[in-house]
């Protein structure tokens, strides 16, 4: 038994019930008993802490890490990313299958869980390869693999090229209801390139990928979810008319739900700025319309997870002239700051802006987290939703420091994470 | 029944027949399982009778089993060596049967890789035309030794549950005894990934599921189907393991049909990959040795309905 412990005098908010008042969280053996303005400072409880006022939310679920574990454990640990998480309030992340070897088998999965069991700090759920080693032509064994704990099948940022296996891949996954996540871009578009295609990129003599490479993997990919009847998840859409044919799949009856990048939300093409290889991102920042747009879908609650896209690149890879840089920028610590700025700049409820971090995710994965409710598991995040603060990449936990953020100012800070009713995390 | 008049020259699939058709034909065959039983097996039927077999797929059984089938009614009985013959030579499918055609056969047994061939040289030959199999199209002899082979063990066959399980997407097999159970009243199911179930397959007249546990759920008889090695390569499935896991006949799945459901499968089969060993070999449940003794029977039964309605000598030849 664990001790009872009452956080009381919070700004409670739970994105799944829409709840945003004044009151407190109980905890008991790692599981959530009440919440609500009934638990108090007199709430009987073995620990109290008084949250002072500030906000008392679900843990973050992130469903897009990139570790470097296996092969790359320089880049990233699953213990280096799971400290990156719980320092930014993620209390679940998922991680990607594109490591080395790639996470395409049962044993992988295996190993993945065993290894974050041991190690992390936060909730771990492996992803797998869609296809063996991603190499586009041959399916993994969704079903063992699934039944072994894959959050959802992903081909990571090697999409499919071949319309037949991945029709043939969406439809024996629909065998199993297994959730396919597809990161749509066309290759042939958007090979060596750097930013957004136009006027800006051009300017600075770069190579851009145009959004049509976006548009055109997605509408296929929607095709085939339509077809087959695979539940899909359109993973980092970056463009206004991405999320348009989303909302369109999803009102014609596809399966489909979408999630963005948090850069996505924050950056636009200008901020790429003076060859700052830390916006070298894929998909890269669009044009401030499409910002605007997704921005308006958040509001509107129709993305369904917002993601951090950790993806660690070590400054060896990054510090070069941009065209040879490697893609990707670290999210997890940044993920709950750049959205708490996001909804205060553009006055978005919060119990809106976090939806697609916590309950949103939890709903796409079946996962009992990600909302504050009698029987749920103890992950909490408690932040103060507009303490001013500037990013600084040598003060981030994880072991790659390349991060968009580096010197931005941001609104609203983590003091406080718990996984299973645990501190897993605390500023000092 | 007896004096019903079987109305089609050719046997090129169940679809196409009706009920008393089939009826009539297992009848037939039923009988002639009892003369295959005694010691002596001879019928003088097809006495002076030429019978054709022509195997442009390999195949042991079926061909072996047309053989025998012939033989024992009396007829004169070629088997086409195909491997060694004028088509390796490149001769076209269709000239291949107008030189078979002026040898004057009576009776005309095809098997071919591509679906409608078989139909294709049934309206270049004077004979009757029997289909051993084409492509991934009909096997109807196949559907209606499975249909004997139930009915002599278990009885009348409507309002019986019947799953089929497996690759349903490239059988032959399993499109044959659809079309066949379905007449017979039985209450059809298909259970295979949704990789391996064909677009529309609800329309058949069946119920397709992909959990086999939920698909054998009442059923009286599981028929299984062979699985091609070439199918599990990554692109219709990811492994030969996964397979027999999710779809593999085994005692666990097998729990799930009725307590004393009966398995078939059309052979040759994979054991381990969609069957294991020891169901199989079951005493009691497994007919698949049942399955190829019925198949020599109702093969005589067809041979002798359609030789009596072959045309007379010179009534339709040029």
């Amino acid at each position: 038994m664990s001790a009872r412990r009452a956080i009381y005098n919070a700004r409670i908010i739970d994105p799944a019930s829409g709840m945003d008042e004044k009151g407190g969280v109980l905890i008991e053996n790692g599981v959530i008993l009440d919440v609500g303005p009934g638990v108090t400072k007199t709430t009987q409880a073995d620990v109290k802490n008084d949250a002072k006022g500030k906000a008392l939310a679900p843990g973050l679920i992130d469903l897009r890490v990139k570790t470097g574990e296996p092969g790359a454990e320089n880049k990233e640990t699953l213990q280096t990313a799971s400290d990156a998480a719980a320092a930014g309030g993620v209390t679940t992340f998922v991680v990607m299958p594109d490591t080395d070897p790639v996470i395409d088998s049962v044993a992988l999965v295996d190993f993945v869980k065993r290894r974050a069991d041991g190690v992390a700090k936060v909730k771990v759920h492996p992803a797998a390869g869609l296809t063996l080693g991603l190499d586009g032509a041959k399916m993994s064994e969704i079903g063992l693999i699934r039944e072994a704990g894959a959050a959802f099948f992903s081909n990571g940022d090697k999409p499919v090229e071949d319309a037949g296996v991945l029709r043939r891949a969406m439809s024996y996954a629909a065998s199993f209801d297994a959730l396919v996540a597809s990161r749509p871009d066309t290759p042939a578009l958007s090979k060596n390139t750097v930013m957004n295609a136009g006027a800006f990129a051009a300017r600075l003599g770069l190579r851009g990928a145009p959004p049509e490479a976006e548009w055109i993997a997605l509408e296929r990919d929607l095709m085939l979810a339509e077809t087959t009847g695979v539940r899909l998840l359109v993973d980092c859409i970056s463009t206004a008319r991405s999320l348009a044919a989303v909302e369109r799949a999803r009102k014609a009856g596809v399966k489909v739900t979408c999630s963005v990048a948090s850069y996505s939300l924050f950056f636009n093409e200008l901020d790429v700025g003076d060859y700052l290889t830390y916006c070298k991102v894929q998909p890269p920042f669009r044009t401030e319309a499409d910002r605007m747009a997704l921005i308006d879908g958040l509001r509107r609650g129709v993305i369904d997870a917002v993601v951090s896209a950790h993806d660690p690149q070590p400054t060896e890879d990054k510090r070069l002239p941009i065209a040879d840089a490697a893609f990707g920028a670290v999210g997890l610590e940044t993920l709950l700051p750049a959205l708490l700025s996001i909804a205060l700049r553009e006055e978005i409820p919060l119990a809106v802006a976090l939806k697609p971090v916590t309950s949103g995710p939890a709903d796409l994965l079946d996962l009992p987290q990600g909302r504050l409710a009698a029987g749920a598991p103890a992950d909490l995040v408690l932040f103060d939703p507009a303490a001013p603060w500037a990013c600084d990449r040598d003060d981030l936990s994880s072991r790659s420091k390349n991060s968009p953020f580096d010197g931005r100012k941001l609104e609203g800070r983590v003091l406080r994470t718990w996984v299973n009713g645990a501190t897993v995390f605390e500023r000092g | 029944m007896a004096d019903y008049a079987f109305p089609h020259r050719h046997l090129l699939g169940i679809e196409g027949l009706n009920r008393l058709d089939i009826e009539t034909l297992l009848e037939l065959g039923d009988r002639y399982v009892d003369l295959n039983r005694q010691r002596v097996k001879h019928a003088d039927t097809l006495a002076g009778r030429t019978l054709v077999n022509l195997f442009f797929e390999n195949s042991t059984r079926t061909q072996g089993s047309f053989e025998i089938a012939g033989r024992r009614l009396g007829a004169d009985v070629v088997t086409m060596p195909i491997a060694t013959s004028s088509v390796k030579k490149g001769e076209t499918l269709i000239d291949t049967a107008m030189t078979l055609n002026a040898m004057r056969p009576d009776l005309l047994v095809i098997r071919h890789g591509s679906s409608g061939a078989v139909k294709l040289l049934s309206r270049k030959v004077d004979c009757a035309v029997i289909n051993a199999g084409d492509g991934t199209h009909e096997h109807p002899t196949q559907a209606l030794l499975d249909a004997l082979t139930i009915r002599r063990r278990a009885g009348d066959i409507g309002g019986m549950r019947i799953a089929i399980c497996g690759d349903i997407l490239h059988s032959r097999v399993a499109r044959s005894n659809v079309a066949c159970l379905n007449m017979l009243g039985a209450q059809v199911r298909l259970i295979a990934p949704r990789t391996l179930t064909p677009p529309g397959a609800a329309d058949w007249g069946a119920e397709v599921f992909t959990d086999m546990r939920k698909g054998l759920e009442g059923c009286d008889v599981v028929m299984m189907l062979r699985l091609q090695q070439e199918r599990m390569d990554g692109a219709y499935l990811p492994s030969a393991r996964e397979f027999f896991h999710f779809y593999g006949l085994d005692a666990d799945k097998l729990r799930h049909a009725k307590p004393e459901a009966l398995v078939m499968h059309p052979g040759p089969m994979n054991r381990g990959v969609e069957i294991e060993s020891s169901i199989a070999d079951h005493k009691t449940r497994s007919l698949i040795t049942e399955q190829v003794e019925m198949g020599v029977a109702i093969r005589m039964a067809v041979l002798e309905t359609l030789a009596k309605n072959a045309p007379e000598p010179g009534a339709n030849s040029k």
